[in-house]
């Protein structure tokens, strides 16, 4: 946006050509998508919602994030922390983010990795959802797994056919990280 | 006493001198041995070799040993050297009695005994030749005595002795004839030696001996006497010069008469001899000795000579090049005179020219003229020529709109200056040509006449570029001053932009003037409001200067990182955007007072110089009022210099300006300036083939260099303030709080949103088009509304002007609340600044206004809800006391205050109402600040007494019985003291900064809580800080410490820990 009002301050209108707007709109994307994120980020500060949080990581690249979920309660993941890693596209909001669970976690949708399936993660993502968004939908997935499309196939049978089993699979796959040290 | 001492020193001089040199010169017989030798001195008649050979035949017979002999004769020769030397050819002469003995033995002695039968031809022949050597030598022996000056004017008393006569001559020239063909006509004489050569060594010697100390006896003279009379006139050195230059001709002359004796001799042997070839030998060996003997003075100059012959060299050059001397002027007046060339009829320095040529010929014919002086020459000319450039235009800017030249320049070159040069340039270029080059040719003449021209047109040309890149130099290191006195100083520009040539200069300029702007401008002694006039400035010179804006570009990086910490700049700037049409009216009136005052003062002036410039006619130095005049006017130049001189140039820029008004309304001006904005289409501007003023962009310009248009002064200062959103962000804000105020038009801000827009675009300034937006409907709303409630019957008049939200609202209330009008702006939130609402009571009345309001408003936008901002509104507020009627203008607070004091049953007339401000505290539930700020108001409007501590009554009447009258004192004593405590008035939003901040603390906390439990389980304070700074949109304001003393606090709620250097946050 302040290329191209640059321009016109030194050129006259009809002088600006359509490649030019093109390269501007282009060079520009990176930084809307910095500033969508910092805008994000305060409104994750100022109303933020309970059992999760986010925040760019330590090495100040606003473009990867480190999130946290906690499990909730009345889930076998109740009491549970879980870290995922976030890696936006130069062109955020207008593709999705690359969301993983660095924390290994046991749970029908998501595999070993750590990757997730998701459909608003995919082709259901619009420019409305944010990273609370996301956030809060991988919370109640936790509580409600979609069993219709498992990655972990496992997972996904004993959810319905032995919980005990399933929350102590959980409870084995799960290891907190420290992550800096 | 002076005198004594002189010779005291003068003699230890000599002897110290003597016992050094061993000044004995002059032995007669040659030595045997090669010519290499010939230099030392302390030998006796005829050097070792010789001598030996001599004693040895005539003392033989005598017995006497030559040992023992030798030393005696020596050490005789020392005290009686003149009479000493010739003792064998010329017994006659009177000798000591010690030494006549000896003398006499030799004299009587048969001449040379063959000492061997076969020498027997040889011995005669070299006798013969050691006769005719003797002959010779004694007739060209330099005189010894050395004890005053006019005795070199004659002859050595031995040769004079001898008769003129045939004779002698005879004798002379035949013995030369022996010498010079000694080959032929004494074949076996083996001991030959170079006559010339013996009188070039004689020479040398006696220079040595008497005449450098005579010499430094004379330079010394004068030197005491200068230092002793304390006195370092021209005078004194014109004396030096002069003794010198005498006794240097008076020895010159005795040395060349031996020499033209000499050649006499050599012309008469060829004459004799028939042989020709001679001649040019002579000739030769006669160059040869000159350049020498030259090469000898130049040589023994001393330090002192040639210090005197500078200064005397100095002053009359400068008068000449009419330079006033530093000493000259210093004395009579503060301000030396401008230097100025003379003129054609300048008696002094016509004289001055004819002594230099004078001097220099003398110099020259003593042989002072070599290298030495001229490089000298060329020191002093280049000294000059700075002085010259210094004096005449330091401090000269304005262009002179009369041409310098009364009669038509005779410069040759003057095709080589543009047409189109500043005075300054073409009148330095005359100077250059019709006085700097002609001296230069003058003296370089007289130095070097073998040189047919010593001053070519190529030098010419040569000397102006210099005296102009010395004239750059100036004004470079003036440009400061230049631009503090902007815009009288174009003339100055023209001199740079014709001298700033090349991209070292430029660089030059750049540096020096970065430096000069540290010094100067960036510093704590420096409003922000002057920097950025100067800036301005600036930006207007470098523009005027250089189109490209590269320097400026140059330039510009301190500045603007010394703006960035300039934290009221940007709002100073948008004031003075905002600048009210009244205001630039009386700027534009007080400049323009300030220039008529500026051009009286300057015809003031030029009246009474008038007179003293028609007969300085060649030459004018341009404008500089009082400066340039060469009669000596003092008073006039005392009066005048104070305002235009260049040495009251102020340092600061404070003094430049002090008709600026403190605000920057200079921008308002550049506002309505269309020149400013105009630019052309650049693809326009570079197909314009016919476009003959086109230059290529600068060498130094960057890769991305674009050319400017055009002076742009508005859109450089905005964007050297730093990121546009700071700048609309603070634009915003100053809008909001003149859009709240006084009800207006407010056309100036719409032009200046006008203006913004088209450099920043419609989106980033769509708040302030919201802001008035809503001020515009909420008087079209104002007025629906009051139709509708007349319509239902109230009759309500409209005076005042509350805001409306989800703004705010206004009241304007008097005693009667039947008569209120009321009236609200109502503000779109989202649009506006941050503004706190600020809970207290209003009186009822208008509570009750309010209510209506809000209905009218709500039935006319059905679905929104207004809330009130009671703090921002004004009032007009109209009391009736007891015996007069007070109207005044205040905000809501003051008025909800003052009507807090309103008789509940106003028939009662007894007492005036009396009122603490812990009652009104509980009745207004208003902060108490804002309730002492508003009591000091009434209080100092008269309206209310202060009793004693908080308690204020109504001073009903304005009775002069002393009670009041102390009442008055306290009150005014009250005012005085809440002055300290920052009348809360001034600052209402000092309370809601503090709820605004507890409201960040928390959002910070969030965030760090957040970075602590995503990025990184533990980080240090630094890596906090960086990280808050860049993941905060709207940045981070806290200093490292206010970030750790935050932490503290959060560690002292149990929140965070702290392991060594890093902090994490409380595991629960």
């Amino acid at each position: 946006m302040s290329y191209s009002m640059e321009d016109t301050q030194n050129s006259a209108p009809e002088s600006i050509n359509a490649s030019k707007l093109g390269a501007a709109r282009k060079g520009n994307d990176g930084q809307n998508a910095a500033k969508r994120l910092q805008t994000e980020l305060m409104q994750l500060m100022t109303s933020p919602a309970p059992g999760v949080s986010a925040f760019p990581s330590a090495d100040g690249n606003l473009l990867s994030w480190k999130a946290t979920i906690e499990g909730p309660d009345d889930t076998p993941y109740a009491g549970l922390t879980f870290k995922l890693s976030f890696e936006f596209p130069a062109n955020y909001p207008y593709a999705p983010p690359t969301v993983l669970f660095i924390t290994p976690i046991y749970h029908p949708n998501f595999d070993f990795s750590g990757r997730i399936c998701l459909d608003i993660l995919k082709d259901k993502w619009t420019a409305a959802y944010n990273i609370q968004t996301v956030l809060l939908s991988l919370q109640s997935l936790l509580g409600e797994p979609n069993n219709a499309s498992p990655l972990n196939g496992e997972a996904a049978e004993l959810w319905d056919k032995d919980p005990a089993l399933f929350k102590t699979k959980v409870m084995d796959r799960h290891k907190d990280i420290e992550d800096d040290e | 006493m002076a005198t004594a001492v002189a010779s005291q020193w003068k003699n230890r001089r000599r002897r110290v001198f003597e016992s050094v040199f061993q000044t004995d010169i002059s032995q007669p017989t040659p030595y045997s041995t090669p010519a290499a030798t010939f230099l030392g001195q302390n030998q006796p008649f005829g050097g070792p070799a010789a001598s030996n050979d001599h004693h040895y035949h005539h003392t033989r017979g005598t017995a006497a040993s030559s040992a023992a002999f030798f030393p005696l004769q020596q050490k005789q020769h020392h005290p009686h050297p003149e009479h000493g030397l010739f003792h064998e050819t010329e017994p006659s002469v009177a000798h000591s009695p010690t030494t006549s003995s000896q003398s006499t033995i030799l004299a009587e002695s048969p001449p040379a005994q063959p000492r061997f039968p076969s020498l027997v031809n040889t011995a005669d022949d070299q006798i013969a030749y050691d006769r005719a050597w003797h002959v010779v030598t004694a007739r060209i022996a330099l005189p010894a005595s050395a004890t005053a000056d006019d005795s070199f004017g004659t002859l050595a008393p031995e040769s004079q002795q001898t008769p003129r006569g045939s004779v002698a001559d005879a004798d002379f020239y035949e013995a030369m004839n022996c010498l010079v063909n000694a080959k032929t006509v004494l074949p076996r004489a083996t001991h030959t030696e170079d006559i010339v050569s013996w009188h070039a060594q004689q020479v040398r010697a006696h220079f040595a001996q008497h005449v450098i100390p005579l010499w430094a006896v004379c330079v010394n003279d004068q030197a005491v006497a200068m230092w002793v009379n304390r006195d370092n006139g021209y005078e004194r050195h014109m004396a030096i010069v002069m003794t010198s230059i005498r006794t240097l001709e008076a020895a010159l002359r005795l040395y060349f008469y031996g020499l033209e004796l000499l050649m006499r001799g050599f012309r008469r042997a060829e004459e004799t001899s028939g042989s020709d070839k001679g001649t040019a030998d002579a000739e030769l060996v006669a160059v040869r000795f000159r350049r020498d003997i030259h090469a000898l003075v130049s040589i023994s100059a001393s330090e002192e000579l040639m210090r005197s012959v500078r200064f005397v060299m100095m002053r009359l050059v400068g008068t000449v090049l009419g330079i006033p001397s530093v000493d000259a002027s210093n004395a009579d007046t503060s301000q030396p005179d401008r230097p100025s060339p003379p003129t054609e009829d300048d008696v002094k320095a016509a004289a001055a020219r004819q002594r230099l040529h004078q001097l220099v010929e003398q110099l020259h014919n003593v042989g002072l003229a070599g290298e030495r002086f001229q490089v000298m020459f060329a020191e002093i000319m280049d000294q000059m020529m700075c002085d010259f450039v210094r004096g005449a235009y330091a401090g000269v800017w304005t262009a002179s709109d009369r041409p310098i030249f009364s009669t038509t320049p005779n410069t040759i070159s003057r095709s080589a200056i543009s047409s189109s040069s500043s005075p300054c340039i073409i009148s330095l270029a005359d100077w250059v040509e019709n006085h700097f080059s002609r001296l230069s040719y003058e003296v370089l003449s007289r130095t070097s006449p073998s040189m047919s021209s010593p001053v070519t047109l190529a030098n010419v040309k040569t000397y102006q570029a210099l005296a102009l890149s010395r004239l750059a130099v100036l004004r470079i290191a003036e440009l400061f001053d230049i631009v503090l006195a902007w815009p009288s100083s174009r003339g100055a520009l023209d001199d740079l932009r014709a001298t700033i040539t090349t991209s070292a200069r430029r660089l030059q300029l750049t540096t020096s003037f970065s430096r000069a702007l540290q010094t100067r401008l960036l510093h704590p002694g420096c409003s922000t409001l002057e920097i950025l006039q100067t800036y301005i400035a600036i930006i207007r010179t470098l523009h005027a200067l250089d189109h490209s804006k590269v320097l400026l570009g140059h330039v510009e990086p301190n500045l603007r990182l010394y703006l960035c910490q300039r934290e009221d700049a940007i709002r100073i700037v948008v004031i003075g955007l905002l600048a009210s049409p009244e205001e630039v009216r009386a700027a534009r009136k007080a400049t323009e007072v300030a220039k008529r005052q500026e051009k009286s003062q300057r015809e003031g002036v030029k009246e009474p110089s008038r007179r003293t410039r028609a007969d300085r006619a060649p030459f004018m130095t341009p404008v500089m009022p009082g400066g340039s005049s060469r009669t000596p006017n003092t008073r006039r130049r005392k009066e005048n210099t104070p305002e235009s001189g260049p040495k009251s140039r102020p340092a600061t820029p404070t003094s430049a300006r002090p008709q600026v008004p403190t605000k920057l309304v200079e921008l308002a001006l550049l506002l309505n300036d269309p020149a400013q904005t105009r630019r052309a289409a650049p693809d326009e501007e570079d197909l314009d083939w016919n476009d003959m003023n086109w230059v290529p962009d600068p060498v130094d310009a960057g890769a991305n260099y674009k050319r400017p248009k055009s002076e742009d002064v508005i859109g450089t200062l905005i964007s050297a303030l730093g990121s546009e959103d700071v700048f609309i962000n603070e634009f915003t804000s100053i809008i909001a709080e003149r859009l709240l105020g006084e009800p207006g038009r407010f056309d100036q801000e719409l032009r200046v949103l006008d203006l913004l827009k088209r450099r920043f675009g419609e989106a980033a300034l769509q708040n302030c088009d919201v802001m008035i937006k809503d001020v515009q409907d909420s008087r079209r709303l104002d007025a629906a509304i009051r139709r509708t409630r007349q319509q239902d019957g109230a009759e309500q008049r409209a005076l005042s002007t509350p805001a409306g939200p989800p703004g705010r609202p206004r009241e304007n209330e008097s005693t009667s609340s039947a008569e209120t009008q009321y009236h609200a702006r109502i503000l779109s939130r989202l649009f506006w600044p941050a503004l706190e609402r600020e809970h207290f009571l209003l009186p009822r009345p208008i509570v009750e206004q309010q209510k209506e309001y809000e209905q009218d408003y709500e039935s006319l936008k059905s679905g929104r809800k207004l809330t009130w901002l009671n703090q921002l509104g004004q009032t007009r507020v109209e009391l009736e006391l007891r015996d007069r009627t007070v109207t005044v203008d205040c905000t809501t607070v003051e008025a909800t205050v003052i009507y807090a004091f309103q008789d509940p049953d106003s028939s009662s007339d007894s007492d005036a109402v009396r009122r603490s401000a812990d009652e009104l505290y509980n009745e207004l539930q208003m902060d108490e600040d804002l309730i002492a700020a508003a009591l000091s108001f009434w209080a100092s409007k008269g309206v209310l007494r202060r009793l004693q501590h908080g308690v204020y009554a109504v001073a009903e009447t304005l009775t002069t019985d002393p009670t009041s009258a102390a009442d008055q004192a306290g009150a005014s004593a009250s005012a005085e003291e809440s002055e300290p405590q920052q009348d809360p008035l001034r600052k209402p939003t000092k309370p809601a900064v503090d709820a605004k901040e507890q409201e960040r603390r928390a959002i910070y906390w969030q965030y760090i809580r957040s970075m602590l439990t995503n990025s990184s389980a533990s980080m240090t304070l630094g890596q906090m800080a960086m990280m808050m700074k860049m993941m905060i949109a709207d940045g981070f304001p806290w200093s490292n410490e206010e970030l750790q003393e935050f932490l503290s606090e959060k560690i002292a709620e149990g929140q965070l820990e702290v392991t060594g250097v890093k902090y994490r946050l409380v595991k629960k």
